[in-house]
């Protein structure tokens, strides 16, 4: 006999989900598929023929086997960077903590270029290493050859992309009820035999699920690659889909680029997801007495604490810290030598004449706070709604709210960005700043998703069950039971939110026919007409913006835990 | 249930403001009397020579302009022709002659033999058939750091560059992916034929990197990475507004350079096509000198004089060109015989 499907779903975990989905249909699939379809359209002709053979084409499998290559290194070195990471932030009182995860947010919110320039300052061959290194020990030649390398592609995702996997997997750990690691202590295991069998294979699901958005990051990633690669030997899918979209102007090749490289991030989902439901252990989401005590700061904790926040610091910082010491100097006309000064910051708020930078400098920090408070707003009660859908729903319907909810991470900005001209030529001077807060909103909900999916899995229906048997609705249980245990989550995926929106461009200059201009913006204008040093003030500008609210928002989280 | 009240209300109150703010922007009056241009983003910029025109041009002959920011080249076109069925432009600025086949393919333009043309040197007449109207131009070049190369160790040319005194001193940038990588491409096109890949390929020792955009490689350049970076002629003028510094110079090859020039054109489903060619006359003439500075480019109009900060611009003895039908034919074949070679 058919086991019969009860279905547990209640009304409002139908109807939640409905308003993220009709976003992402409209910003996200509708521009999509019309830019896609061109991949099949040959002539006004309908036709597979020149998808099938750029797939069968090796320089296509060549491509594709490089970017798969590079994304899984990528997420590999920022595993091993987090991870650790994560694990002495769970067991000892770091001093810092706070300030950590904070600093780690921050390479998050700088633009590919800031990246760039601030890992040449940095590790360049003029770069302050090199030069530091060279003074000390007397060299003529810049000792350290980082960049322009497959290593540094690797080190700079790292670099970029580690804070993911940190946050997210700590937010998590956070959370785990302690019990079953007492439990067995008592039956005699060892520390290791523990953490490898008890507490491993339950963070596996938040590893994997925050390695996956690492891997589809680096997979899409562009610039980084081209330039600290050191040129076209390091070609990747997203070079090619921009080359044949943008050069060449040739949408049908583009598309089925684009299409290629969809297929297979579709396919990694899919993995991901059937892995998933194998693993899903039930978590106590409320916290139980016996929640793990932080240890006092021992010995040991405490030298590995501090090798741990010295290489955050040097490894985070110092690209950072470039930018920020690069916006304070100048070279004096006609030596090597720079001297410190305002005059870029004088420069980018007027004080000293320029061009009309002054209203364009405060406007952009506006309009960049204006749109990533409503992105991380907006933002967090959508994912929400998502991660509730897919939530303890076996159906094929979860694993479709799942899949679209993570494509935009798989799709290539150049094609979306195509798509985007659609709805711009569709809807003439309707409010670009709504267009471009409705883009964000579609390009952070993969971060935001993964930041609550894993913590909302951990919630027993029971919990719920019992607040609705002792009368409360469906959803008023959700809103007084099941959002409360989840803030910590709900911050940190705002945060993500509030930080891809503060770096985002490309989206914004589209949409808003450049009539909506960030920081970002404008620092790209900067550097196009030569003011590199004003360009590090702004970032330097947006760097501490975005600490500001980073170190804020760590302090929000602070428990209001739930003893029951 | 307060805490919930609160945010709902937090929640409405933020993006009820973006709304209301969005709203604003949705009043546009339409006259007739008034003409749409597209131009690119950097040309309506605050930076850029749009603004400045434009109120130059509504005062002096009443016309309203509508400037509309609208991406670069390939963008603009393909706006124009998405809106083919509801026209929004009379005008669009900012087609490069390497660009020109596309929209000469897309038949948007029609032919205007402006009266400002007989001031203009034929060989930046790209358009035989004056539908894309040249109203500045740029020459390639390499610039490069005076405080670290000599005056006697420059290259002379582009083969020079190969030489393994300059290994990892050159940046370079990706034909793929930028219009200033494209340009160079097409510059040693010019210069080579079909040799031109050789010349690549001598200068993998000498390129430090090839990147992506002109934006990083122009960075890395002035974060002091490399002495020597593929940029314009002109690049020199801004360090001399910006930073009072004459350290950084173009270098000019005797076998001559590559040029971008950029073209105006009035698109042939314009209904105000007097009041469009009062414009595109406006930008050939009176318009020339706001154009050259801020874009730093050079004027079209052999008639204009320009302000001294030019003197850091040299400008080469021989300017270079292939046929736009060339370009168009070729581009992708030799693009992908780049790619070939450079990946290897």
């Amino acid at each position: 006999m058919k086991k019969k499907y009860v279905d547990n779903r209640n009304l409002y975990e139908r109807i939640v989900p409905i308003p993220s989905l009709l976003l992402l249909f409209l910003i996200f699939l509708f521009p999509l598929f019309s830019t896609l379809s061109k991949a099949f359209i040959v002539d006004n002709k309908f036709t597979f023929l020149p998808f099938i053979n750029l797939l069968s084409d090796s320089y296509t499998h060549r491509i594709l086997l490089f970017t798969i290559n590079q994304a899984f290194f990528s997420t590999l070195l920022s595993l091993i960077i987090a991870l650790p990471g994560a694990y002495l932030l769970i067991n000892y009182q770091i001093k810092g903590r706070k300030l950590i995860l904070a600093i780690c947010t921050i390479p998050f919110v700088l633009p590919a270029i800031l990246v760039i320039l601030g890992f040449v300052t940095f590790y360049g061959n003029n770069g302050f290493l090199n030069i530091l290194l060279m003074k000390l020990f007397n060299l003529e030649n810049p000792p350290l050859k980082i960049l322009y390398s497959y290593k540094a592609i690797i080190i700079a995702h790292a670099f970029y992309n580690f804070p993911i996997i940190l946050v997210l997997v700590t937010t998590y750990w956070e959370n785990l009820d302690y019990k079953l690691e007492l439990s067995s202590f008592v039956f005699g295991a060892s520390k290791a035999q523990t953490f490898i069998y008890i507490t491993l294979p339950r963070l596996i699901l938040s590893i994997i699920s925050s390695s996956l958005l690492v891997f589809l990051f680096c997979f899409t990633s562009f610039s980084i690659i081209l330039v600290l690669g050191g040129g076209p030997k390091f070609t990747t899918m997203e070079v090619e889909i921009y080359r044949r979209a943008r050069i060449s102007m040739d949408l049908n090749t583009a598309s089925s680029y684009a299409i290629i490289s969809i297929l297979f991030c579709i396919i990694i989902l899919i993995l991901y997801n059937i892995f998933q439901r194998k693993t899903t252990t039930k978590e106590n989401a409320y916290k139980s007495l016996y929640k793990k005590e932080k240890k006092p700061v021992s010995k040991i904790g405490l030298i590995l604490s501090l090798i741990y926040t010295i290489f955050v610091v040097l490894f985070v910082l110092s690209p950072i810290i470039s930018i920020i010491v690069k916006s304070f100097l100048a070279s004096n006309t006609r030596s090597e030598q720079s001297i410190f000064t305002l005059k870029w910051y004088k420069q980018l708020f007027g004080i000293t004449s320029t061009t009309g930078v002054m209203k364009t400098s405060f406007i952009s920090i506006i309009n960049s706070l204006k749109i990533a408070l409503s992105v991380a707003l907006l933002s967090t009660p959508l994912s929400l709604s998502l991660a509730v859908a897919s939530k303890r729903d076996k159906s094929t319907t979860s694993l479709f709210i799942e899949l679209l909810s993570m494509l935009p991470l798989a799709v290539s900005s150049v094609i979306i960005g195509l798509g985007y001209y659609l709805i711009a030529a569709k809807i003439q001077n309707t409010g670009g700043l709504i267009l471009v807060i409705l883009a964000h909103l579609v390009i952070v909900l993969p971060f935001n998703i993964r930041a609550i999916t894993p913590e909302i899995r951990k919630i027993p229906p029971s919990l719920k069950n019992s607040a609705m048997t002792l009368g409360a609705s469906g959803f008023r249980a959700f809103l007084n039971i099941e959002v409360p245990l989840l803030k910590s989550a709900l911050i940190s995926g705002a945060i993500f939110a509030f930080a891809i929106s503060m770096g985002e461009v490309n989206a914004t200059l589209i949409l808003s026919s450049s009539s909506i201009i960030t920081i970002p913006v404008t620092m790209y204008r900067l550097i196009g007409s030569y003011n590199f040093g004003g360009a590090c003030a702004l970032g330097t500008i947006l760097i501490i913006v975005c600490s500001i609210v980073f170190i804020s928002s760590e302090y929000l989280k602070k428990d209001n835990t739930l003893y029951i | 249930m307060k805490k919930f009240l609160f945010i709902v209300v937090a929640f409405v109150a933020t993006t009820s403001n973006l709304f209301a703010s969005g709203a604003k922007e949705e009043s546009i009056d339409v006259s007739s009397n008034e003409i749409t241009v597209y131009a690119y983003d950097a040309f309506c910029g605050d930076w850029g020579p749009g603004q400045k025109v434009v109120e130059a041009f509504e005062t002096k002959t009443g016309i309203k302009v509508d400037l509309v920011s609208a991406g670069d080249a390939i963008e603009m076109l393909t706006k124009a022709e998405l809106e083919k069925s509801n026209p929004q432009a009379d005008v669009i600025i900012g087609i490069s002659n390497d660009m020109a086949m596309k929209a000469y393919n897309s038949d948007l333009f029609d032919t205007y033999n402006s009266p400002a043309l007989k001031d203009i040197p034929n060989f930046l007449k790209f358009d035989k058939q004056n539908r894309l109207l040249p109203f500045d131009y740029g020459n390639f070049a390499f610039v490069y750091d005076s405080e670290k190369l000599s005056e006697k160790d420059l290259p002379k040319s582009l083969n020079d560059l190969t030489n393994s005194k300059f290994k990892d001193k050159v940046l370079l940038i990706d034909p793929r992916t930028s219009s200033v990588g494209l340009g160079l491409l097409i510059w040693t096109r010019e210069l080579y034929g079909d040799d031109y890949l050789t010349w690549w390929e001598n200068m993998s020792d000498s390129a430090l990197t090839i990147t992506e955009g002109w934006s990083s490689a122009y960075g890395m350049f002035s974060a002091g990475e490399a002495p020597i970076t593929l940029s314009y002629t002109t690049s020199p003028v801004y360090h001399v507004m910006y930073e009072d510094s004459t350290r950084y110079k173009a270098i000019i090859f005797e076998e001559g350079h590559s040029a971008t020039i950029e073209g105006v054109g009035i698109l042939k489903s314009s209904n105000k096509k007097d009041l469009a060619k009062e414009f595109v006359d406006f930008l050939l003439t009176d318009a020339q000198v706001d154009i050259a500075s801020a874009n730093s480019m050079y004027p079209t109009n052999s008639n204009t004089k320009l302000p001294s900060a030019f003197d850091w611009a040299p400008k080469p003895n021989v300017t270079l060109s292939l046929e736009a039908s060339d370009i168009e034919d070729n581009l992708d074949i030799w693009l992908d015989d780049w790619t070939k070679v450079m990946s290897k």
